[in-house]
């Protein structure tokens, strides 16, 4: 049989080709492209074959992820939600609720995950959204913001308040009551279908409530967040890898002052820390992935350290990349110009560079006390 | 041996673990029926690798229903889980 990790990349590489810039000019990815690449299970290929899925490690979904973070940030991002999406229902569901949703979601159907609100960004115990248990039913009201992937999402799982903790309820985004608003022209990922999702009084049966209802908003997060950290750290090694490339070719046949740039020593510098941040990003995600692979409880930390550092060094790397392509990469669309903004975001996603910051303090203290 | 003190040799084990792993990440010493979560001891990304280490160590799954703060407030508490997890023939 086929290496599925192979048959993924190539998937991923023939759905974007060369089209990339002309979608993030167009602020959209083709619906028949999202299609695609959902039925053949490469959304969330992570899910194990039991429930259909292509059963990639997380070192393999990792490889994969910088593939497509290489070529389109905004299709990384599209993964990192369904990805989300997936984990959650079977980290947090019961073996029905797994069969029901995980199988749809590695065979077609398209997910976003739901946590931020207009008041609680960083601060997810501030959230306002409810979710109360009627009988059978489950009642889910409140207003989430920038939902990637939303407005292209069949199912959108959204976290809320229930009793004393939290709880995690998968939405149907067609059920009645539930509104999705495409944020206008973000600043990168252009593609991603970021959206505000509205969700008045959604009455659905009580099954769609995941496991786990009721426990503190931080245990619900925390496992979900190490899936995405792990998924952003790794689209930002795609990032530097894309950004490298470009820069050496064009700083090694782009002649200044009658030789090639790249013999410049000032322009050398940023090759070689290109080079660098893109082995040290790499080996951080391969070590947080194994952690994961391995079940060790150490994967938490792992993820929280991988995002913040391959996030800070895409969004530097890129940053260095335009610097060496200047007027080349000044304009939107090139791969360049995309991963300067698409980079940037990475240090606001999944825990902000300060709210990453702050939990490896506490690690460290942890650990070297 | 009978079937009781298999499982009160098993529950023992099964607590020295999660005392261990407990006061390891913790640098603090723990007893068996501390309020782990009550205590303020352990940080927000404690609770995920808890349940991480108890699936990975003792070969159980704990989804749906057993996700709740209860069957973790306290290593007695864990070890009642997973003993029941096991009881199913979950590991
Ligand atoms: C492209 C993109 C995609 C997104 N996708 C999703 C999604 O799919 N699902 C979802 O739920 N959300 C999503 N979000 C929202 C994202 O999770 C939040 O933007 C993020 O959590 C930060 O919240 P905020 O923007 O409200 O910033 P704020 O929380 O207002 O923070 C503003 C600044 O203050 C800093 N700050 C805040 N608190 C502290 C503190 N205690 N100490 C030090 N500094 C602090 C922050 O680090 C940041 O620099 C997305 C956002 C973007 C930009």
């Amino acid at each position: 049989m086929a290496d599925p990790y192979a048959v993924a990349a190539e998937l991923v590489t023939q759905a974007v080709g060369t089209r990339a810039d002309e979608w993030d000019r167009a602020g959209r990815l083709p619906g028949d492209v999202v299609r695609h690449l959902a039925a053949q299970g490469v959304l969330c290929p992570d899910v194990p074959a039991e429930f259909g899925g292509m059963g990639l490690t997380s070192g393999e979904l990792g490889a994969l992820t910088a593939h497509a973070g290489g070529l389109c940030s905004s299709l990384r991002s599209l993964m990192t939600s369904q990805g989300m999406a997936a984990w959650a229902i079977r980290r947090l569901g019961d073996d029905r609720q797994k069969e029901a949703f995980v199988r749809r979601l590695a065979s077609g159907a398209t997910a976003a995950i739901a946590f931020s609100e207009i008041g609680a960004g960083s601060d997810l115990s501030a959230m306002t959204t409810s979710v109360t248990l009627s009988g059978d039913r489950v009642e889910v009201s409140g207003t989430k913001v920038w939902v990637t992937g939303a407005a292209y999402a069949d199912l959108i799982v959204v976290f809320g308040r229930h009793g004393d903790g939290g709880a995690v309820v998968v939405v149907p985004a067609d059920a009645p009551g539930v509104t999705v608003t495409p944020v206008g022209d973000p600043l990168g990922c252009r593609a991603a279908g970021h959206a505000e999702v509205e969700l008045d009084a959604v009455t659905l049966p009580a099954d769609h409530m995941l496991g786990g209802a009721g426990l503190p908003m931080e245990w619900l997060v925390t496992s979900v967040l190490t899936h995405g950290r792990l998924s952003v750290a790794w689209g930002c090694v795609g990032i530097l890898r894309a950004c490298l490339a470009a820069a050496v070719r064009h700083a090694g046949t782009r002649e200044q002052f009658g030789k090639p740039l790249a013999d410049h020593q000032l322009v050398a510098r940023h090759l070689a820390e290109l080079h660098v941040a893109e082995q040290a990003s790499t080996l951080m995600c391969e070590h947080a992935s194994r952690r994961w692979d391995d079940g060790s409880p150490e994967q938490v930390g792992a993820a929280v350290a991988a995002k913040h550092f391959a996030a800070t060094q895409a969004a530097k790397g890129a940053a260095s990349a335009v610097q060496v392509l200047a007027s080349a990469a000044a304009r939107d669309g090139h791969v360049v110009a995309r991963a300067y903004r698409d980079a940037k975001l990475m240090e606001i996603i999944e825990g902000s560079s300060e709210i990453s910051q702050l939990l490896l303090a506490r690690q460290a203290r942890e650990l070297w006390t | 041996m009978s079937s009781s003190t298999e499982q009160a040799v098993a529950a023992e084990a099964i607590s020295a673990d999660l005392l261990g792993f407990v006061e390891r990440q913790t640098k603090a010493s723990v007893t068996a029926d501390l309020d782990l979560f009550g205590s303020g001891l352990v940080s927000s990304l404690f609770a995920m690798q808890l349940v991480v280490h108890v699936e990975s160590t003792f070969g159980v799954s704990v989804q749906g229903e057993d996700l709740k703060l209860d069957n973790f407030r306290t290593v007695n508490a864990i070890t009642d889980l997973v003993l029941r997890l096991r009881g199913n023939g979950d590991g």
